[in-house]
């Protein structure tokens, strides 16, 4: 029933070559501006300590890639836990948001039930507090509930997100489901669907670009968030990647600089993979042609 | 500014506004209970024993500190050697960096579990102790479970808040003033020596300005610990009960000196001043070779090493040194609430006055409090950047005068005011009497 | 609040469903009220368990002069005094709103308007697309790391790169982040080069439009621009409204980007001390969370207000395929 075609191959044909071109002149341009502060920071990730302070420059002068070896194992543990903690609760998050906030979604989009427009106000309303004055209440809350600091110190940064609370996708996913056409809905519908089978056979597979994206920001915001991780993680092994970084930089005493952006540069190889492993899935877009008449 | 309304003094609103919000109140009142009812469920239910002694019984205590890797090895030797002499006492260690520490904290204490043991500062003992977060360790003194005979007198009453002693020096500092040796002895300068006044600092300065082109001095006049030392030497103090220790005129004065400084040159450009007022030692200016000195303290002397190839010396601030106090580093503090206080008051004893956990830390928290050990472990340093430091700071001890109380709650706001309103200054935006004028305002509503 | 435009509100175009559902709650076709609620459980539950409890707490302690130290049950109430001197006590507050919403006036715009241009040139696909999507997305995976503060100071101070630039045609550069009268046009900056979320959503809702709609548009003649007048845009509109709202939203928040670039003070002077900001230095720097906690309900109203405005605008302009408004 649902046609997925490659658009990319189509596309690809038409394009004229010249336009390509310029096309590809611009964008390089664009890019090294973007980029320059990036390169800087790799450039600065093998400086050594005295030279980041005094030298400002793209390059160094005397090439350091000591960095990288003392970031790894600057800690009675290799920096690899680090990764691998964060890795875990990214990818749990992920896991989390697109099945939670795509059923919130299907109901918000396509469902019609009692209060509907009052929870949907709700949860544009839960967008709106700033998140500082609820961390407190949440700890004092998770703990009241008895699972901070359990054997497992993830469950409170874990169990929010499997119960969609980050309105921000579930917002998201509304918008992408509106832009699925209702016809396919009432196709179903006519052809004796329940709510449940249209979810199964109609709306999911055409939320892919949906689900993409929640996944991408999942990932990438959760292993950079700070602050929660912070506040829930007391255990060394326990830590993840934007507090163990902080550890390098002691702004009062010792500092590790160097080892830090050798480790900053480091922590954006994973969530740069999985950018690029996933936004392939964006590139191969959705025809919803077959599904029509 | 104005400050919040006594919680005690009836609601501004007057009653007919509390009538008007009571049914909402009650809702909320009924979240509230539920919320805090259910740590007394859960958790904190086996709050029972008094702090009972250790001897008999496995006992976990939770120690909770800010600092780098360096910093939690030496940390986690002395803790092992602990347990390894009570082998009863283990521990749970959580080490931070000083970026979100005080935030995490507050978070646990919120939560009702903060650490057993914690590291703080003068910033924020004052506040803890206040909310008598804080276990006061004056009876473990009395007793003589807490030794502190051979603590600094000064040192140890900065650890007093209110009477009571909220916390243990982990180490002691002074101020100093940083110079870059290397530079100086290239022109042919004299270095800065301890005891010049304020205003022969600053004419040093501008000669330094105007032979190695390099702006002397750093203007610290955003910098508290700067303008402390100064009105201690003008008689005056930092605070002075529940209330400010000075007043407009001095800190005026204060302004208008540096704004001399400013015009003759001695000091960099408004924009270099701003960026060597971050407390970070990687962007200190005399590090960044961005000014001839910087002001900071003697035992950050090393860390500011690490980040310049050139050489550096130490010596007092300018004017009567002494006016610089025993400054606690930092201190431990116990939770008020802690299972196991007694426990708890011995492992800051043992990290106080044994020698070899004494010896283990070294001076990575500051000079050690106790003094028959200080001396050891000096004997025993030797990066040469510490030696100078400590050779300062001993040669300075020798004048220290009484330490100045605790700063008092608030003290967070009045340091970012005086930032804002130094800087207002510098870059021109208020002559020095207005943002004096704008600092006193600001402080009243800090400190009320 | 007002918001109650949700998805599927009675319109105009009801009608050409002969399927939907009357007006009566009662007649439920096809288990749609159940099944609703099923759907939605997750999200209820979350709801009630954890995100409502904290955000009704937040809101009584807007009332209180909570410290975050002192146990709840302790706290003592004081009626509206933080909101008092929040209005008419406390300039540096009036000082935050005037800098966030220059900011968020600037650079949400700005920001929207180069995620969706970079999201044009990348739509198509060639070969090599998704490493550039990559590499414009690679400033937002820093997030606010202690590397990017470190990055963007030596950036745009007075001997920063970006100065070098412009001395290559003889242009004196100034202090930028270190000028409080430039500091906040740096975070802007900071702000806008951060474009790869809209960017990603942006892409996202390009695929989305079915291909054969421009098929037909070229079929009738309709150029480049036309198609992307009368095809793109329209299609696109709902991810515009979303990345609208929610852009604005995050701008008004603004907090990692001025938290990063000032240490955490708003410096210099304050010239970069947006409302969160500002907030949180009351709530953790100063604990003072009871008056952090009234500014944040402020600011709630605030922007629930912007929102309901863009709901009811949106009915204009966004264009949904399922056919409401």
């Amino acid at each position: 029933m649902v046609a997925v075609t490659s658009t990319a191959r189509r596309q690809g044909v038409r394009r004229p070559g010249g336009r390509q071109a310029l096309r590809l002149v611009v964008l390089v341009v664009i890019v090294a501006v973007v980029l320059y502060p990036l390169l800087w920071m790799v450039g600065t990730s093998v400086k050594s300590q005295q030279e980041i302070v005094s030298n400002i420059g793209l390059l160094p002068q005397r090439f350091t890639p000591g960095n990288y070896t003392e970031g790894w194992s600057n800690f009675d543990l290799s920096f690899g836990r680090f990764f691998l903690n964060s890795a875990m609760v990214s990818l749990l998050t992920v896991v989390g948001n697109a099945v939670s906030c795509l059923l919130a979604a299907y109901a918000f989009a396509r469902l019609r039930f009692r209060l509907r427009g009052i929870w949907f106000a709700v949860m544009i309303g839960t967008l709106l507090l700033p998140g500082h004055v609820l961390i407190v209440p949440q700890y004092i809350l998770f703990r009241s509930l008895g699972l901070v600091g359990g054997d497992w110190p993830y469950l409170p940064l874990l169990i929010p997100q499997f119960l969609a609370t980050e309105a921000f996708f579930v917002f998201l996913m509304v918008q992408f489901m509106r832009g699925i056409p209702r016809e396919l809905d009432e196709a179903a519908k006519i052809d004796g669907a329940s709510p449940y089978g249209t979810f199964r056979h109609v709306i999911l597979p055409l939320s892919r670009p949906a689900l993409v994206t929640t996944a991408i920001f999942s990932f990438i915001w959760t292993w950079n968030d700070f602050f929660r991780q912070l506040v829930f993680l007391s255990n060394l092994e326990d830590y993840t990647v934007p507090v163990a970084l902080t550890l390098f930089i002691d702004s009062t005493g010792q500092s590790a600089v160097g080892p830090m952006f050798a480790m900053s540069v480091l922590s954006l190889l994973p969530v740069f993979l999985f950018f690029l492993a996933f936004q392939r899935m964006l590139v191969e877009g959705i025809n919803t042609s077959g599904l029509k008449g | 500014m104005h400050p919040v309304t006594p919680p005690t003094a009836g609601s501004p609103a007057g009653p007919s506004f509390r009538t008007l919000a009571a049914p909402r109140r009650r809702i909320l009142r009924g979240v509230v209970a539920a919320v805090v009812a259910a740590p007394l469920m859960f958790g904190a239910a086996a709050c029972g024993d008094d702090g009972a002694a250790p001897g008999d019984g496995k006992v976990t205590l939770s120690i909770f500190w800010w600092g780098g890797e360096g910093r939690a090895k030496l940390t986690e030797d002395a803790l092992a050697l602990y347990t390894k002499k009570n082998p009863n006492v283990t521990f749970e260690k959580t080490f931070q960096a000083n970026q979100g520490y005080f935030d995490k904290l507050a978070t646990l204490t919120a939560g009702g579990n903060p650490p057993d043991i914690f590291q703080i500062d003068d910033n924020y003992l004052a506040e803890y102790a206040g909310r008598s977060t804080v276990l006061d360790l004056t009876s473990y003194k009395d007793s003589g479970k807490l030794d502190v005979s051979k603590f600094p007198k000064s040192l140890l009453e900065y650890g007093i808040v209110d009477g009571k002693l909220a916390g243990v020096a982990a180490g002691e500092n002074t101020q100093g003033l940083v110079y870059n040796k290397t530079l100086l002895t290239k022109h042919g300068l004299p270095e800065p020596t301890t005891g010049m006044s304020w205003e022969e600092h600053i004419a040093w300065a501008e000669q330094v300005t105007k032979k190695t082109k390099v702006p002397g001095t750093q203007d610290p006049s955003a910098d508290y610990k700067a303008l402390w030392v100064w009105l201690r030497q003008q008689g005056k103090d930092l605070y002075k009960g529940k209330d400010l220790g000075f007043d407009e005129a001095d800190v005026t004065r204060w302004f208008e000196l540096w704004k001399g400084a400013r015009d003759r040159g001695a000091t960099p450009t408004p924009d270099v001043i701003h960026e060597g007022n971050s407390s970070d030692i990687t962007k200190q200016l005399v590090v960044t070779g961005k000014s001839a000195t910087s002001w900071v303290w003697v035992n950050q002397m090393p860390d500011l090493k690490k980040n310049t190839s050139d050489d550096l010396g130490v010596v007092a601030y300018p004017g009567d040194p002494s006016a610089q106090w025993a400054r606690a580093s930092m201190y431990w503090s116990v939770f008020k609430g802690s299972k196991n206080r007694d426990a708890a008051v011995d492992v800051i004893n043992f990290l106080a006055n044994d020698p070899e956990a004494v010896a283990l830390l070294g001076t990575d928290r500051g000079l050690p409090s106790n003094m028959d050990l200080r001396a050891k472990v000096s004997e025993t340093v030797t990066d040469p950047a510490m030696k100078q430091s400590i050779a300062v700071e001993t040669e300075l001890a020798a004048t220290f005068g009484p330490s100045p109380q605790v700063p008092i709650k608030g003290h967070s706001k009045v340091k970012s005011e005086l930032v804002k309103a130094a800087e207002n200054a510098q870059y021109g935006r208020a002559t020095p009497a207005e943002a004096a004028k704008q600092f006193l305002a600001a402080c009243k509503s800090a400190i009320a | 609040m007002a918001l109650t435009t949700a998805p599927g509100r009675t319109g105009p175009t009801r009608s050409a469903r002969p399927h939907a559902s009357r007006r009566g709650a009662g007649r439920d076709r096809h288990g749609e009220g159940l099944a609703g609620y099923v759907f939605l459980s997750p999200w209820l539950i979350g709801l009630m368990g954890v995100t409502a409890i904290p955000m009704l707490l937040s809101l009584y302690l807007s009332f209180t002069n909570y410290d975050i130290l002192t146990p709840l049950s302790e706290v003592q109430w004081v009626g509206l005094a933080n909101y008092e001197r929040m209005f008419t006590a406390d300039p540096s507050y009036w000082h935050a709103v005037r800098v966030t919403l220059t900011f968020a006036l600037v650079a949400v715009p700005l920001k929207l308007a180069a995620a969706l241009g970079v999201a044009l040139l990348l739509n198509r696909a060639w070969r090599g697309v998704g490493l550039f999507r990559g590499l414009f997305y690679l400033p937002s995976l820093l997030g606010g790391s202690v590397a990017l503060a470190i990055v963007w100071v030596n950036m745009f101070n007075r001997d920063g790169a970006f100065n070098s630039f412009l001395a290559i045609f003889g242009i004196e550069g100034l202090p930028w982040v270190n000028d409080p009268e430039w500091a906040l046009e740096t975070l802007m900056l900071l702000a806008i080069w951060q474009f790869g979320a809209p960017m990603v959503i942006f892409l996202a809702g390009l695929k989305q439009v079915p291909s054969e709609l421009y098929e037909a548009a070229s079929v009738d003649g309709a150029g480049r621009v036309s198609q992307f007048w009368h095809v793109t845009l329209p299609m696109l509109s709902p991810v515009i409204f979303f990345n609208l709202v929610l852009e604005t939203i995050n701008g008004f928040q603004g907090f990692t980007a001025a938290f990063v670039l000032s240490n955490g003070t708003g410096g210099p002077v304050d010239s970069t001390l947006m409302y969160t900001l500002k907030l949180y230095i009351s709530g953790f720097t100063d604990l003072e969370m009871g008056y952090a906690s009234a500014m944040a309900w402020v600011f709630l109203i605030v922007i629930a207000l912007i929102t309901t405005v863009f709901f009811s605008t949106g009915r204009f302009w966004v264009h949904y395929s399922d056919g409401e408004r």
